[in-house]
């Protein structure tokens, strides 16, 4: 236990004068200024304009939110100065859709939209699916989003940093000749980014969920935290132990920003839907995450398996590099 | 104190580094181990040290089979000076020893402050980061990293390199003074004046075999022509003769007004090692 702490008194030394923790709350700053200045007051603006111009007065019975214009200049010009709206004109006797072209998707989205309003009393109401707000599902949406890019792309550069620091000034090999169980040079610094990992999600969760909101789900969101720091972590250290030096690392880092975070990202988020994304191991992290956001602890077996699997392997090749690693020239 | 016996290592098939040596040290003894790049040093020393496993024939260290002694017990035994200086660039020399001294028993640990006042440390620099010290003084603070822990057996790489001719001076008698304690010192060197001065007795390694093995007096003295080098003047000018040292015996047979120097002829501790080798050491 002596023998930990010390080494984990080294490391929180080497993350201090790298400045790990100062840019770590950069980043929470950061993140907690853009969602609650930034991403919930985006989801809340309103939704398209819509101008109608109707001379004959031929639609009557239109919804409060179709904003009627009287004259064709009037009309041009509210559709000049919105560009994100879309105009009706029913001056020649039919519909007409008038309006900015975008995707073919958002358009048609539009165009339906603005339709919907010239019949307000269509027989349909929506109705609420969930237990959450709009503005609590977008916090937690985005809070789980913030959270994983955090884990995945900035506190594995972090390890990563630490360990080639260390590489770098020949120090591992001296570990190679001390009265010191390997393994615990290893787990001080993995429980370590674990911690400052944890600690991150949590103050991340409470700053934009609200301490009530947070406190229920937090276990869950500090186990899958748990289980992606790990895995990153280690990923970070098989990379700093394998690759010479750290402009190599950053090419591998961005395949990696690239490859394993961008499909999941897209496949999540978005309405891209790629049929492969279930084979990505970092898919059902993400979801995991995810599904912790929104109380939902829906994770089967396999997917606990598969993660233990896999922090077993990564493990047992940090092992073996970081022993390779201490007979370099050491001696 | 490590006794080797047949030993051999490769690394994978083909790549033979070391061809059946066969050495002992003894308790309290220098022992130095000298051989150009690639000659198989550092792949004997890693597996004294335990950090390379996998080798052929029988080594012991304090008496025990070498694969039943790398535990913390015997790390505890052992101090092992690096031949670069590495050392964490954002602590201080204190720091650093603190650190790398915490995992020994506290009772077999010098005091910091007298090994780096015995390395002659300057003392401005005890508490500054790493990062700012020359080369020397990288060099002090890794050699107090080897010693802080008192070790029976003390492994030197290179332990003179980056150090000013008085702080050679220095390191030589810290390391004389460790003898006389009674630790036993396996000096890894290029450094012929090192060998010489220090060493009990050296190994010449060459392409993974031991060419030579004795004590520095007896190799050069093996090896010598027996012949010394007078320079003397005689009326009014400078001359040289070379002789055989049993003519002195007889008194200088030859005619002279003075004698200015005599030089014995005795070849190096380096020319003995081209002469066993064929290769320079460096």
């Amino acid at each position: 236990m002596k023998y930990f702490r010390t080494l984990l008194g080294k490391d929180i030394r080497l993350m201090r004068s790298g400045r790990f923790f100062l840019v770590s709350l950069g980043f929470l700053i950061l993140y907690t200024l853009y969602v609650n200045f930034g991403y919930v007051r985006f989801m809340d603006t309103q939704i398209y304009n819509v101008y109608l111009y109707d001379p004959a007065g031929t639609q009557e019975r239109t919804s409060a939110l179709v904003r009627r214009v009287s004259s064709k200049e009037a009309f041009d010009r509210a559709l000049y100065q919105d560009a994100n709206s879309v105009g009706i004109n029913a001056a020649a006797g039919d519909i007409q859709i008038v309006l900015y072209g975008g995707t073919e998707k958002a358009d048609r989205h539009r165009a339906d939209y603005a339709l919907s309003l010239l019949q307000p009393a269509a027989p349909y109401t929506a109705g609420d699916v969930g237990l959450y707000t709009p503005e609590e599902k977008a916090r937690r949406e985005i809070t789980c989003e913030l959270l994983f890019f955090e884990i995945s792309a900035v506190g594995f550069l972090g390890i990563a940093a630490v360990l080639f620091k260390e590489k770098g000034m020949g120090v591992i090999r001296v570990h190679a000749v001390l009265p010191l169980q390997e393994n615990l040079f290893l787990l001080s610094k993995l429980i370590l980014f674990l911690l400052s990992d944890l600690v991150f999600a949590v103050l991340l969760t409470i700053l934009n969920l609200g301490v009530s909101a947070a406190m229920p789900i937090l276990p869950a969101i500090l186990f899958q935290t748990a289980l992606l720091s790990l895995i990153m972590a280690l990923t970070g250290l098989v990379c700093a132990l394998l690759l010479k030096d750290f402009r190599q690392f950053t090419l591998v880092y961005l395949l990696i920003a690239i490859f394993a975070a961008t499909p999941v990202f897209l496949s999540a988020n978005t309405a891209v839907k790629l049929d492969w994304i279930g084979l990505h191991p970092f898919y059902h992290i993400y979801m995991g995450l995810k599904n912790a956001y929104f109380g939902i602890s829906a994770s089967s077996p396999f997917y606990y398996l598969g993660i233990a699997s896999m922090i077993a392997v990564l493990y047992a090749g940090v092992h073996q590099l970081f022993r390779r690693e201490m007979g370099k020239e050491a001696a | 104190m490590i006794e080797v016996k047949d030993l051999t290592f490769s690394y994978g098939k083909d790549k033979k580094a070391l061809h059946g040596l066969n050495f002992t040290v003894e308790d309290g003894e220098i022992f130095g181990f000298l051989g150009p790049n690639g000659s198989g040093k550092s792949t004997t020393q890693k597996i004294l040290t335990g950090i390379l496993k996998g080798h052929g024939g029988k080594v012991s260290l304090f008496g025990q089979d070498i694969a039943s002694v790398h535990n913390r017990e015997f790390f505890q035994k052992i101090g092992v000076l690096f031949e670069f200086p590495y050392l964490y660039s954002n602590l201080s020399a204190v720091d650093n020893l603190r650190y790398f001294s915490a995992f020994y028993p506290k009772e077999q640990l010098r005091d910091i402050g007298e090994v780096l006042e015995k390395l002659e440390f300057k003392s401005d620099f005890i508490k500054k980061p790493v990062s700012s010290y020359s080369k020397g003084m990288r060099q002090r603070a890794s050699m107090a990293r080897a010693l802080i822990s008192n070790p029976r057996l003390l492994f030197l790489d290179e332990p003179t390199s980056g150090l000013d001719p008085s702080g050679a001076v220095l390191f030589r008698r810290i390391i004389e003074e460790e003898r006389r304690k009674g630790t036993t010192v396996f000096l890894t060197t290029h450094n012929m004046l090192d060998a010489d001065l220090l060493c009990d007795r050296v190994a010449f390694l060459s392409s993974g075999e031991i060419v030579a093995l004795d004590t520095p007096g007896n190799l050069k003295e093996k090896n010598s022509n027996r012949h010394i080098r007078i320079d003397y003047l005689y009326q009014g000018k400078r001359e040289e003769k070379v002789i055989d040292i049993h003519e002195l015996e007889a008194g200088m047979s030859f005619l002279h007004d003075e004698i200015i120097s005599i030089h014995s002829q005795e070849p190096t501790l380096e020319d003995m090692f081209i002469q066993y080798t064929g290769r320079g050491l460096s």
